[in-house]
């Protein structure tokens, strides 16, 4: 492995300081929080950074709080054990507590944090063979376009087609979660869902729109009275998996029977960054819930979520998945 | 005794007084093909397991008796080897299928902490992963790191790494007599062809198994210590301690190779062979004149390890109304990458009035096959079990009937009990699938094992009896994770009357003395049979020293778990009293084979019960059962924990287990595990396993015959379940999604 510096700042100012505002040396020296997905991609050489900046001696990053105007603000070092567990997350928040719940083995979970889910990198298989020179890695090709892509994006792919492998992310955008990027010069404050960036949108090398010299230090999620949220994940093997697809749904109703007048939808697994489909939201909205309508409704939102979809020629399976995956999740929410 | 009565073992002598001789088929395994022989041994009288209710140990439940160790981490396998001075070796894989290589070492030298770094092979290389280089170093990391700077000037050729390829018009020649073998035909066409006309169905499909890896925890690879100009220590993890041991004596050129191997962490059938790790261990060990730890990386082992070949099946398959199978034809492709693939015959379990079948090998540029756990069967099974299924539907014959029908007895009655205890009476879809519109629906499979698993004369086991009352058993056999250890002090412990925990096995160095290699699940049968011998010698001699020291006769002398009684005297001595007699240097008594104490061929039915969620694909295995024979079971615990090892493997087999090779860059995409999937804790389902008391025969091997039908059975229980036949493994969600889609389609 290439010998690198390992910074161990305590403050989070002294951290900022040694980041580069070069994009140049974006990859020479890299955040290191869990370790969970930079240490295998150092392993694997797709990084060989000289410094690493070990955040976990920074203090007060982990914490997760309910702000009193009802904001859950979680810390980037937050584990996603921790999240997990934490009563008013899965209390008002549900489903980041199962997206976080969903992720790895209980080991990676006590691990890995946050800051480090919402900035892993792809696990597309091209990507992680470093004698594959692709696009995401630099080279002209995405394998995977014509290759074996069963793992790969049915929707907003091109010119790469990775899917966006953190689960939190899909959980958080359903729930219009902001993050705080700092860098020495200040804080910027932008939804989760503008962080991402699909391949054709910017520097195809990236998945989102952080700068060399900043940090996510929070993530917000806004108070959400009389919503409920569900997030709901298909592991080829249950045990532990990355998504083959997974959706996040969150309705606001009321009444008896509870009528839908508000929903979010946002599709994982399926798409370069989390996939918010807002018209097939709309679709659930005005419906009571478990009711005959209220099937029909989720199936009429399963198909407006994949409009658009092309699929590639071994994943035309995700179509159908995505859908199926909408209707149980729907249904989870009327049994709660 | 009347001369009328026809011999019997306990009268083992013939008329003129010469030894009586039998003639038996024992297993031999060469290369890790398995064939059957004809040997001839002595029909003498000797020891005998005597009435299973007798049996105090054997027979029952018992922990194995390296448990503790295992789990704590204190059992020491070739991987935890550390030796003074000893380097750390490291191969450098080429990640191409095919390509001219040469290989530039000057920078790994430079390396701090390399020691030495050299060309394993260049020139033409022919499969993904072949280790062109090695370097030697003081720690693990400057290995890693002197491999990194090792350039490797890699000039791709045009390559085959799938069927396609190989077959295509265009292809790259891969083996120079052909990229596909010439085919191996059996039976007559033309009579089969005939045949199908008698047939009131037929169906025909093609069933594809991918390459499987053994992935076994332990990597392949040996600690090789070279202290002196004539012997050598090889620590290896291998299934053939004594092969091993004359193996490495080439390289090492050395006179007195003492291989040792404690523990390991599974073998599978890949690990017969000292292959080129063991061989570059050992050029470094006597080079260097330090010892040399090489073992596998985990990607080296997914490419250059062995794997369990893939196949293409068309199976035409026809019977009659009530499902007496008439006609079979098979034409069958195996995949063995360089190797030519491995494949049981079909109609493998079941009787078909008429079959042909052709096989053939195609080769292609990836590591050659090695034997895996019941070589070739799993794959027939996939093809023979599934059309037989589908012609049952074809027929509307009920599933289990029309197994019971083609096979023979014994395969009939565990079909019964594993029916029974999977809920088949219950079950309302037992000739057509739920085409209902259910979203979750349940299925039930099943499927058919036969294995042979007999012994045959190698092992030479010694049994210690010391004045202080302690036993030792003594044998060089290696213990694959079987439980070998464990009923080596079982069975001598029973003998003598003692608690399991009163005898200590010594296994796993060539020095304790000769026994089989294990594969083709012949050690139980070899080794169990001589461990008894041993320990029968060894309590015939203690009585007879104890005769002489208490004035009493060797037959009035009765040993039991109370120590020993004499009749004569009427008196009684502890183990401990009358092992105290002895001379300072006890009893030891040696024990070979014995032919009366083993038997052979075993069968198996399961059946598998999945949940399949036709909105997501979701496939669930809620219940494996498993009705298995073995003869006698030494340890019931561990023949259940050989059920339930064969039920998982076959389990993942059926839904996650596939080598992956991208077809145009040649790379390999998942040599490693998290790509590569093996079912984990909670993809297992509840799992029976009932072993067939009925058998009362000796000894017999079992561990393969459990891993052979359960993939088949899943696949047939998702078909009962949704009317889905997926030909082609794994079974997994994207096939099924599509399936169900295409079955709306009509
Ligand atoms: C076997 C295995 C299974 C996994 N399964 C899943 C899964 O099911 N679902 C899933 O979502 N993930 C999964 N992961 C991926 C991932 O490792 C974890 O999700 C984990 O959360 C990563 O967090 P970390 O703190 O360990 O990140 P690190 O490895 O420390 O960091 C990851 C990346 O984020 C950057 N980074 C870290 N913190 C910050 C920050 N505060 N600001 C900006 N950049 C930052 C780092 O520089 C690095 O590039 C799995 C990983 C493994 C090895």
């Amino acid at each position: 492995m290439k010998a690198f510096e390992f910074a161990s700042p305590v403050t989070l100012d002294q951290a900022l300081a040694e980041l580069p505002n070069d994009v140049a040396k974006r990859d020479s020296v890299k955040l290191f929080a869990g370790g969970q997905d930079l240490l295998t991609e150092m392993k694997e050489h797709l990084v060989e950074p000289t410094k690493l900046v070990n955040l976990k001696r920074v203090p007060g990053l982990d914490r997760i709080e309910l702000a009193p105007d009802g904001t859950l603000v979680i810390g980037c070092l937050a584990t996603l054990g921790a999240l997990a567990e934490h009563a008013e997350t899965k209390n008002f928040f549900t489903c980041v507590a199962e997206a976080a719940r969903s992720v790895g083995s209980a080991q990676i979970r006590s691990q890995g944090t946050v800051g480090g889910n919402l900035n892993q990198r792809p696990r597309c298989w091209y990507y992680r063979n470093e004698h594959a020179p692709c696009l995401k890695k630099g080279g002209t090709e995405c394998f995977a376009y014509s290759g074996l892509n069963k793992y790969n994006a049915i929707l907003g792919g091109g010119p790469s087609y990775i899917v966006h492998p953190s689960d939190l992310a899909t959980a958080l955008v359903a729930l219009d979660a902001q993050v705080t990027l700092r860098s020495a010069k200040g804080e910027r404050t932008m939804a989760l869902e503008k962080f991402y960036s699909l391949p054709s949108e910017g520097d195809v090398t990236r998945e989102t729109v952080l700068e060399p010299a900043e940090i996510l230090t929070h993530v917000r999620v806004p108070a959400k009275s009389g919503w409920q949220s569900t997030y709901l994940k298909f592991k080829e093997r249950g045990s532990y998996d990355f998504a083959l697809a997974a959706v996040a749904v969150a309705v606001k109703s009321d009444g008896a029977p509870r009528t839908i007048r508000d929903a979010r939808l946002v599709l994982g697994g399926v798409a370069p960054k989390p996939w918010n489909v807002p018209k097939a939201a709309a679709a659930l909205v005005g419906v009571a819930l478990g009711s005959a309508e209220g099937a029909a409704s989720s199936k009429r939102a399963g198909e407006l979520a994949v409009v658009g979809a092309e699929p590639l020629a071994h994943n035309a399976y995700k179509v159908p998945l995505v859908q199926g995956l909408i209707v149980k999740a729907i249904e989870a929410l009327a049994a709660r | 005794m009347s001369s009328k009565l026809p011999a019997s073992p306990l009268e083992p002598r013939a008329q003129d007084g010469a030894p009586k001789k039998k003639k038996i088929l024992v297993p031999k395994v060469e290369n890790g093909h398995e064939t059957m022989v004809e040997i001839e041994v002595d029909d003498v009288a000797g020891p005998e397991w005597g009435p299973r209710e007798k049996l105090r140990l054997l027979n029952h439940e018992f922990v194995r008796v390296d448990a503790v160790d295992k789990v704590t981490g204190r059992a020491r396998y070739t991987h935890d080897v550390r030796l003074a001075g000893m380097l750390y070796a490291k191969f450098v894989a080429c990640p191409l299928p095919h390509a001219e290589v040469r290989v530039d070492l000057s920078a790994a030298k430079q390396v701090p902490g390399v020691v030495e770094a050299r060309v394993v092979r260049d020139g033409e290389i022919r499969f993904v992963g072949q280790p062109v280089a090695v370097v030697a170093a003081k720690t693990r990391e400057a290995a890693e790191d002197g491999a990194r700077a090792i350039k490797l000037d890699l000039k791709p050729l045009p390559f085959a790494v799938t069927r396609e390829q190989s077959l295509a018009a265009n292809a790259p020649e891969v083996n120079r007599r052909g990229n596909a073998s010439k085919p191996d035909e059996r039976g007559d066409a033309a009579e089969v062809t005939a045949a199908f006309a008698r047939c009131a169905a037929a169906i025909e499909a093609t069933y594809s198994v991918p390459v499987q890896h053994h992935a076994c925890l332990e990597t392949h690879g040996a600690v090789v210590d070279v202290p002196s100009n004539d012997a050598a220590t090889v620590y290896h993890s291998t299934q053939a301690t004594f092969a091993s041991a004359g193996e490495f004596k080439g390289p090492l050129k050395v006179s007195d190779v003492e291989v040792i191997n404690e523990h390991m962490g599974g073998g599978f059938g890949s690990k017969f062979e000292a292959g080129v790790e063991g061989r570059v261990a050992s050029e470094l060990a006597r080079d260097l004149k330090v010892p040399i730890h090489l073992m596998l990386s985990r990607k080296d082992e997914f490419l250059a390890a062995g794997n369990r070949s893939g196949c293409t099946a068309t199976v035409k398959l026809g019977g009659t109304q009530d499902g007496k199978l008439v006609a079979l034809s098979a034409s069958v492709d195996r995949f063995g990458g360089l190797g030519g693939g491995s494949h049981a015959g079909l109609p493998y379990i079941y009787s078909v009035e008429t079959s042909h079948r052709s096989m053939r090998s195609v080769y292609t540029h990836l590591d050659g096959n090695r034997a895996m756990r019941a070589p070739g069967h799993p794959q027939a099974s996939f093809a023979m079990e599934s059309a037989l299924d589908e012609l049952a539907y074809a027929l509307g014959v009920d599933l289990v009937e029309i197994r019971k029908r083609n096979v023979g007895d014994v395969h009939a009655k565990q079909l019964e009990r594993a029916a029974r205890e999977i809920g088949w009476a219950e079950h309302p879809h037992k000739s057509k699938p739920d085409l209902s519109d259910a979203v979750v629906k349940v299925g039930i499979g099943f499927g058919l094992s036969q294995w042979g698993g007999g012994g045959h004369p190698e092992c030479r086991v010694t049994v210690d009896i010391a004045p202080d009352g302690g036993v030792r058993a003594t044998v060089g056999s290696q213990d694959l994770g079987t439980g070998v250890r464990t009923y080596v002090a079982a069975i001598v412990a029973e003998e003598l009357g003692l608690p399991l925990g009163g005898v200590t096995a010594r296994i796993g160095r060539t020095s304790y003395g000769p026994a089989n290699a294990s594969g083709g699940s012949v050690t139980t049968a070899s080794l169990a049979p001589a461990v008894k011998h041993a320990a029968f010698n060894a309590k015939r001699s203690l009585l007879e020293a104890l005769a002489k020291t208490l004035a009493s006769a060797p037959d009035e002398l009765v040993l039991d778990t109370q120590g020993v009684y004499d009749a004569r005297s009427k008196r009684r001595l502890s183990w401990k009293d009358a092992c105290a007699t002895l001379p300072p240097a006890g009893i030891s008594a040696v024990g070979e084979w014995q032919a009366n104490l083993a038997s052979n061929g075993v069968h198996g039915a399961q059946a598998a019960k999945v949940r399949v969620d036709t909105r997501t694909g979701e496939i669930q295995v809620v219940k494996m059962v498993c009705v298995q024979d073995c003869g006698l079971p030494l340890n019931r615990t561990g023949v259940r924990s050989q059920i339930f090892g064969g039920m998982i493997q076959a389990l993942s087999y059926a839904l996650f287990e596939e080598r992956v090779i991208e077809p145009d860059l040649g790379l390999a995409l998942n040599a490693n595990f998290e790509d590569y999937k093996l079912a984990a804790s909670r993809e297992i389902p509840e799992m029976v396993a009932i072993l067939d008391d009925d058998d009362t025969r000796g000894v017999i091997g079992m561990a393969e015959a459990t891993i052979v039908p359960g993939h088949s059975a899943i696949a047939n229980a998702i078909h009962n379940a949704c009317g889905v036949r997926l030909r082609s493994m794994p079974l997994t969600c994207d096939k099924l999604l599509l399936g169900l889609a295409a079955l709306k389609k009509g």
